[in-house]
């Protein structure tokens, strides 16, 4: 019992609580319990996560293929063939273009689904499941399903069209350089929608009633609820949406692996690509850590500001 | 008490779970009388039957002991072996492509004693390090696979000798109706053209010992695609080839599809190494086909490139150790049984080079197939083979080379149309790559 509390003699004040300080042997076991309780996910945190980022830190100081030989210090060699890579900032372009768009329309597309599924009187619970359908699927699924409809003979999408009599808009939508920017973010869009609008759901019904009832009262419409009591409720969620979205845009890999590979030629390389080209398919571990080093510092500095614009925005509203 | 009891429980529980699990780690790695062998079968049933008969011969030579497939589709089995090393699970035998020199620097590969290549009669390769890994197999070529009615049509029979009769032959055949090639851009596939018109024209025909060979110059700075004005002419070459007889939505198609239009009499002309007529047979394909030397930008002869002449084929790796050594040894001695070779030069249309062998070259019981090996044979004499950069493990361009022209084409086919800027793209990937290597 870490709290006392004295017995109440007649006519005289509550005491307030003392905080007890716990003997020696119940810190020792206490310590002991978190360090047995902690201590795999710690072991397994610093294994996987803390120790490689700092080997790959070391690392791209060397000339390291990853397969053979021993790695060779070369100093700022991989950083400064950095700052003339062209194919880096190709890959910063795509992987910025896209991160755009995912974080537009996840953060306020998904807003606006949710708004509009939580205000569905009937199959509410079947309508939300449907959106939410495709995030339960894996990554790999869906990006062979997209693979699937894009395909400019046999896809889905090409075959509609041709039985519409609409030949002439047929697309290789994977392999035009001007579509498959919008074919990947299609594809991210499609699988994390549900995800997101989730998030935004939860937060919606954590708003009270009164508030909406008020706004009744008050004559208020839709648009207007929307943006004096919904819009600044989803806030906190916004922020998270947003971090959340530029986070999926930054880390667009898995969806270039299965489906463009990087292409066609090298136009769909995001940085994540880039670095697994560099790493697995060119051999170049020392200089793929000194991208991954870059790429990580600016995410940091790109959450942190994002992060404390929206806080600042959150408390001005 | 009871979750005092519990807690002290933790750490045990803990130490079994890594323990089990240390355990299983190892569990995959090739247990039981298994021999693991990787080969690129795909869609190709050629390949297939040559892997079932050697796994028959050796399975019947060596009872209780199996040969174990594992296929590797249409692709080259880097980024596989790269997994399994990182693992520390490579297959007891691997195909090494152009990857042995890779394998080989990484420990990774048993040295085959020459006594083998004695043994069954096989040109030894040019040593990498002073050291032979590969099985070799046969004489691999690469050239231009055409439907004979279809050329014979716009009354072509023999092949044009240039870039620019091939074009205006390609114009005929369009107005014939037909597709005059099959050219997907989604696999490496994409990149059989400029490799062809590389190959036949960068690269010396005859190997000079005074001069080193493109690759070697280039990576010593002294040449480059961007100021070779023969790279430029072929990079010109192949947006006009692209131009004119690539169809919209080529770059969703990949080996397979070529493969599909080819024998389903769907394309005039297939660039495609002789490996495709493995498969004549199996697709019970009806139609008389023959096949063409690589023409020239440049004025010289049609050829054909042999990409055989280095070090490659299968490789026994460090996963086999005591009596799996000796039976991957043994399964690499059975890949030159008449009937695992005849299989093997069937399925890869190869033609032999193991003097001790009595097999010669591939025979099919489908008449088409047999006739376009004929013709094959006959047209090699005529024409003959060179390396083009295909020279030695260490004189090769980076192992990626493939995957990166594949890219430039690609870039070509998405409407890249800036030679220099392509000339560039090609030298700077080649550079990264080579800093890999």
């Amino acid at each position: 019992m870490p709290y006392r509390r004295s017995k109440r003699k007649r006519g005289a004040r509550w005491e307030y609580p003392i905080l007890r300080r716990p003997s020696n042997r119940r810190t020792i076991h206490n310590a002991l319990a978190s360090l047995v309780l902690c201590g795999p996910a710690i072991v397994l945190y610093v294994g996987f996560i803390v120790v490689p980022a700092m080997l790959g830190f070391a690392y791209s100081f060397t000339n390291w293929t990853g397969w053979t030989g021993r790695p060779a210090y070369v100093g700022l060699a991989n950083f400064r063939e950095l700052l003339s890579d062209t194919r880096f900032l190709d890959a910063i372009r795509f992987t910025l273009l896209e991160s755009a768009l995912i974080v537009i329309f996840f953060t306020f597309a998904s807003m606006l689904l949710a708004v509009i599924l939580d205000a569905l009187r009937f199959w509410k619970g079947p309508i939300r499941g449907l959106f939410f359908y495709p995030y339960i699927l894996s990554i790999l699924v869906n990006a062979l399903l997209f693979q699937y409809l894009a395909n400019y003979r046999e896809g889905a999408m090409n075959t509609l069209l041709r039985t519409a009599g609409l030949d002439s808009i047929t697309q290789d939508w994977m392999g035009d350089p001007g579509l498959v920017p919008y074919f990947i973010f299609a594809l991210v869009a499609w699988s994390g929608l549900g995800f997101f609008t989730t998030l935004y759901l939860a937060n919606l019904q954590t708003i009270p009633t009164e508030l909406y009832e008020a706004a009744r009262i008050d004559g208020a419409g839709p648009l207007s609820v929307f943006r004096r009591i919904q819009f600044p409720m989803l806030l906190p969620t916004l922020t998270t949406t947003s971090v959340l979205a530029v986070i999926t845009g930054i880390n667009l890999f898995p969806q270039i692996v299965v489906t463009t590979q990087g292409g066609p030629g090298f136009r769909t390389f995001t940085i994540g690509y880039y670095i697994y080209h560099l790493g697995v398919l060119n051999n170049r571990q020392g200089y793929a850590a000194a991208v991954s080093f870059v790429t990580f510092l600016a995410l940091v500095i790109i959450a942190g500001i994002q992060v404390a614009l929206l806080r600042r925005r959150q408390v001005s509203l | 008490m009871r979750s005092r009891s519990l807690l002290r429980l933790v750490p045990a529980l803990l130490a079994v779970t890594i323990a089990a699990s240390l355990c299983g780690c190892g569990a995959e790695s090739g247990g039981g009388n298994v021999i693991r062998v990787t080969r690129n079968i795909g869609g190709r049933e050629g390949f297939r039957k040559h892997f079932n008969t050697w796994k028959a011969v050796f399975e019947r030579n060596h009872p209780g002991w199996q040969l174990e497939l594992i296929d590797l589709g249409n692709m080259e089995g880097s980024n596989f072996y790269k997994s399994r090393i990182a693992t520390g699970d490579l297959p007891e035998i691997v195909m090494t492509w152009e990857m042995a020199n890779f394998l080989s620097d990484g420990g990774h590969l048993v040295p085959l004693p020459d006594a083998y290549y004695e043994k069954f009669g096989i040109p030894l390769p040019k040593p990498y390090k002073g050291k032979r890994y590969t099985t070799q197999g046969g004489l691999q070529i690469q050239g231009v696979v055409v439907n004979k009615p279809m050329w014979a049509a716009i009354g072509v029979t023999e092949s044009p000798a240039t870039w620019e009769a091939y074009f205006e032959a390609f114009r005929k055949l369009r107005e014939k109706g037909y597709k005059p090639l099959v050219l997907g851009g989604r696999e490496w596939n994409a990149a059989q053209p400029l490799f062809f018109a590389i190959a036949s024209d960068l690269y010396d025909r005859a190997a000079d010992p005074g001069k080193p060979s493109w690759t070697l110059r280039k990576d010593k700075g002294e040449v480059s695609f961007a100021k070779d004005p023969i790279a430029r002419q072929v990079f010109e070459t192949m947006i006009r080839l692209v131009d004119e007889f690539v169809d919209k939505g080529a770059l969703s198609d990949g080996y397979n599809e070529e493969q599909r239009d080819f024998y389903g009499g769907k394309g005039a002309t297939w660039m495609m190494g002789c490996w495709m007529a493995g498969d004549i047979e199996p697709n019970k394909v009806e139609f008389e086909m023959e096949y063409w030397p690589v023409p020239s930008l440049i004025g010289r002869a049609p050829v054909f490139i042999q990409t055989s002449g280095m070090q490659s084929g299968w490789a026994v790796t460090t996963s086999a150790t005591g009596e799996k050594l000796d039976k991957a040894m043994a399964a690499m001695e059975t890949f030159y049984d008449p009937e695992v070779y005849q299989e093997f030069l069937n399925g890869e249309c190869q033609f032999g080079q193991a003097d001790k062998v009595p097999v010669t070259q591939p025979k099919y019981a489908w008449p088409p197939a047999q006739r376009l090996i004929e013709n094959m044979n006959a047209n090699l004499k005529t024409y003959g083979a060179v390396p083009g950069y295909h020279i030695a493990l260490d004189d090769m361009p980076p192992a990626s080379i493939h995957d990166i022209l594949a890219r430039v084409m690609q870039e070509i086919m998405a409407g890249g149309r800036d030679v220099d800027k392509l000339l560039a793209m090609l030298d700077a990937e080649w550079e990264s790559a080579r800093k890999g290597t």
